[in-house]
């Protein structure tokens, strides 16, 4: 998710408005923004499933009424652990660089944290140095590497986010 | 249910006409349910989903939708069928009736199926490689073209030998695409034969060279041969650019079947067929040159990316037509390697293997570990590991001819004639004797997946130490006998006790350092990074000086007839090279590590916190193995922040770790000079890149 100089949108940083998503009207923005973005073809089923069951962990940006930016994840008990799941990030490239996806990220962190998750975990391309840069300052370590896990043979790192134990209130 | 299909016309994206409806029997009849669909469709609101009740959300993502062709793997692209591929030209025999371009072609297809081959070799699957060619498919309508025939036969062979070797070490993971065969035609009547088939071919394609030569110096030969194809000028060329082709098939084969003898057998054998796969690998490259000229037309594209020596596209393959027998994900059209990145595959696969065939099978655990491990540095590829696990692991024992008790015995110093005691009986030393012939394994696996098994095997070797500790404080508890037996018993608890002390520590460094070589640490995270590797070496250093002291004793009390000369004795009272190597290291991790600290706490821009969590669970999951296991004991996150919460600059300064570290190189290099190979020493070229750079940076 490099930013390229050319083809960068003027805005000031309060202008990108954050929703949660707020129902159907919101998915063929996630559809489309997805299927531009990311190669794997992911059917609306995939989509639904996600924001069926998991509204409040998925959000969208927006600037001027146009959508630029979305998250949408999951979370779930797994092997003993609840734990969140980053499924999909986007922001169209002339938004990049502006810490679009790292609010949008945080947001959905935030409330899977609150929601009683003890980690977050998703995968990325080792070659995706804007990804493994955002998720590194928000405190993910690279767990694993996964070995050919992408169709175009590049390896994929596992990251793993693990919050703190809860405080005990005294 | 269907009889024959019937042709109609129906047109998908503008494509020719195919097969269309399937013909109503006796008892059924079609009726047409898309006005019922539709006002289905008209009726539900957007989001609503008609379901069964055991199919919710999560199954539907598994949907595909059908004749999309990025889901629908049985969709039509071209053909429906091989058979109706082959109705319609796409793999004529022969290929063209000018016996010219007829070889010319042929030599495209061998050249494309290399390219093939590497693709599969690197993690494509076989349906979509090696047997997206049609006339592998259809083996037997090849046969009126000897050379054609030939070549697929031992291609054939070849793939389902190297399948075979693959499934033996048992692949795991991102790598099980390898051995995907369903559905494809791997076993061939006859393919016993495909070497002296080859052969034929090669013979007489020899006298063919021959004869053209012959002719050009206006010699004649006995022999009326008929030419290999009708251009004078060009036989010569097309003589040499296939024998080479030929007999680097003929070699490869050897090589695979050499190796597979047991216990090594082959391997001498195996190296002198490698040598000549790349002396003919040398000659296919040259051949390109004649190839891409014997034409007038040229090639479009960029002739790199070609996966042909002469440029020109390859007749007879369909990567489409076995979509439905390759992998279990969404159809993908896949890049098969250029020809040139094909070439250069094969000769590192053979470099690889070479290395593997000059390999002494020494009875030394240390000295195999030290190879496997070296051996990996050079990132081979699957062929070539599973060859190597083979190699090592075979009947469950050590190069098909080691039992692991003996190996271990040998390991932990222990003297010869305890390989065979009863103790190996002892249900703990039968586990111990397994997790060797695990570790081994592992070790030959790719680097990825190693680490994460090693991580997990820590556990296995903490609870072997456990109960082979457990039993040895139930025999030998308290009661010092002087029975002979016992004695020995003893002697091999406590020897082997400490040998899997040891053995676990440099597994756990192992995973530490894999760390580095798989890009898992961010720079922030070097600092507990190195902590942890100085903790888990100083360690290791003590079981390795222990078990050295061990082993001198026991060559001590074998008997020197003359008495210990002055020399001898300050050699003794020397610290090991190879633990002075160890402590090296111990130098450079903890230097490493109180750098790092003084620079985090010293300049506040290195010290950056995360809003969601702080060091110490990054601490907790990078180390999360190693804690479970205890290994080592008493090391945590406190005793981590303890050690470099008051790390300075000026704290350093009165302290030179890595001029330490330097002084301590050069006196193990010293005592090495007599042996350069053994200076590597067991841990030899691990250093993590930069460790001793840094070392002379900070004079």
């Amino acid at each position: 998710m490099e930013a390229k100089p050319e083809e960068k949108a003027e805005i000031e940083a309060p202008e990108i408005e954050y929703v949660s998503y707020g129902g159907e009207h919101h998915l063929p923005l996630i559809m489309n923004l997805v299927d531009q973005e990311l190669s794997e073809p992911y059917s609306i089923f995939t989509y639904r499933y996600f924001v069926y069951l998991w509204p409040q962990l998925s959000f969208l940006a927006f600037h001027k009424g146009k959508c630029v930016g979305t998250v949408v994840c999951k979370m779930g008990e797994h092997r003993n652990t609840f734990r969140g799941y980053i499924a999909m990030l986007v922001v169209i490239k002339p938004y990049r660089g502006r810490g679009i996806a790292t609010e949008l990220v945080t947001r959905s962190i935030r409330m899977m944290m609150e929601s009683g998750c003890e980690e977050v975990t998703l995968e990325a391309e080792v070659t995706n140095k804007g990804a493994l840069a955002l998720y590194g300052r928000l405190g993910f370590i690279r767990a694993k590497r996964l070995f050919h896990y992408y169709l175009n043979g590049v390896d994929a790192f596992r990251l793993k986010l693990l919050f703190p134990p809860p405080r005990q209130v005294l | 249910m269907a009889d024959k299909p019937v042709y109609e016309e129906a047109s998908i994206d503008g494509q020719p006409p195919k097969l269309a409806s399937i013909p109503a029997s006796d008892t059924t009849v079609w009726a047409d349910a898309s006005p019922l669909l539709q006002a289905a469709c008209a009726g539900l609101r957007d989001g609503e989903l008609i379901h069964g009740d055991n199919f919710n959300l999560f199954a539907a993502m598994s949907a595909l939708e059908i004749m999309d062709p990025k889901m629908d793997s049985g969709i039509v692209c071209t053909y429906y069928s091989i058979d109706e591929a082959i109705e319609n030209g796409a793999a004529p025999i022969p290929i063209s009736l000018d016996s010219t371009i007829d070889v010319r072609c042929t030599i495209d297809i061998m050249d494309h199926l290399l390219a093939c081959e590497a693709a599969w070799h690197k993690g494509h699957s076989l349906a979509q490689t090696v047997f997206s060619c049609i006339y592998l498919l259809r083996l037997d309508r090849t046969a009126p073209h000897a050379l054609l025939h030939s070549y697929c036969r031992i291609i054939r062979a070849t793939c389902k030998a190297v399948v075979s070797v693959v499934s033996d070490a048992r692949t795991h993971e991102e790598e099980d695409l390898f051995t995907m065969t369903y559905g494809l035609p791997l076993n061939g009547d006859g393919d016993d034969k495909c070497l002296s088939i080859l052969n034929a071919v090669e013979e007489t394609i020899s006298r063919q060279l021959r004869a053209c030569k012959a002719t050009s110096s206006k010699r004649r030969l006995p022999e009326d041969l008929e030419p290999l194809q009708s251009n004078p000028n060009l036989e010569e060329g097309f003589c040499k650019a296939l024998l080479c082709r030929l007999r680097f098939r003929k070699h490869f084969f050897h090589v695979l079947s050499c190796m597979k003898r047991p216990q090594g057998r082959g391997l001498e054998s195996a190296r002198k067929h490698i040598a000549s796969c790349l002396t003919e690998l040398e000659s296919i490259l040259k051949s390109a040159d004649f190839l891409r000229s014997c034409f007038d037309e040229s090639c479009e594209g960029d002739i790199d990316d070609k996966t042909t020596a002469s440029g020109f596209e390859p007749i007879g393959f369909d990567a489409m037509l076995n979509s439905r027998l390759s992998a279990p994900t969404p159809p993908r059209a896949i890049k098969i390697l250029s020809w040139k990145k094909a070439v250069e595959y094969f000769v590192k696969l053979l470099h690889d293997l070479d290395v593997i065939c000059s390999y002494s099978l020494d009875p030394h655990l240390e000295s195999l570990l030290r190879f496997v491990v070296q051996f990996q540095k050079s990132q081979p590829d699957l062929v070539a590991r599973s060859h190597l696990q083979l190699l090592l692991v075979q009947d469950g024992k050590l190069y098909g001819r080691d039992p692991f008790f003996a190996v271990i015995n040998k390991a932990a110093a222990l003297p010869e004639a305890t390989k065979n005691h009863d103790i190996q009986k002892n249900e703990s030393f039968l586990q111990l004797g397994m997790l060797v012939m695990n570790l081994l394994k592992i070790l030959c696996t790719n680097a990825a997946w190693q680490r994460r098994k090693l991580g997990k095997f820590l556990q296995d070797w903490r609870v072997i130490y456990v109960q082979l500790e457990l039993a040895f404080r139930n025999e030998y508890g308290e009661v010092s006998s002087s029975s002979n037996d016992e004695n020995t018993c003893m002697k091999i608890f406590q020897h082997i006790l400490l040998w899997v002390e040891e053995q676990t520590y440099w597994i756990a460094f192992r995973f530490l350092i894999l760390g580095f070589e798989l890009e898992l640490y961010s720079t922030g995270e070097y600092c507990m990074v190195y902590w942890y590797l100085y903790a888990v070496l100083i360690k290791l250093t003590e079981k390795t000086h222990l078990m050295m002291a061990v082993s001198h004793d026991n060559a001590k009390r074998k008997g020197k007839k003359k008495k210990d000369s002055p020399k001898d004795l300050a050699r003794e009272s020397r610290i090991p090279p190879a633990v002075l190597f160890l402590q090296c290291y111990i130098c450079l991790a903890e230097g490493l590590s109180m750098m790092l600290a003084a620079l985090r706490n010293e300049i506040p821009v290195f010290h950056s916190p995360s809003p969601f969590n702080t060091e110490h669970e990054k601490f907790v999951q990078h180390f999360e193995l190693l804690q479970r296991a205890c290994i080592p004991d008493h090391v945590s996150y406190p005793s981590y922040k303890e050690s470099t919460t008051h790390a300075r600059f000026s704290t350093l300064a009165m302290y030179n770790y890595f001029k330490d570290a330097q002084r301590i190189a050069k006196e193990v290099k010293s005592s090495f000079s007599n042996d350069p190979e053994r200076l590597g020493g067991r841990w030899g070229r691990n250093v993590p890149f930069g460790w001793i750079h840094f070392s002379s940076y900070l004079k």
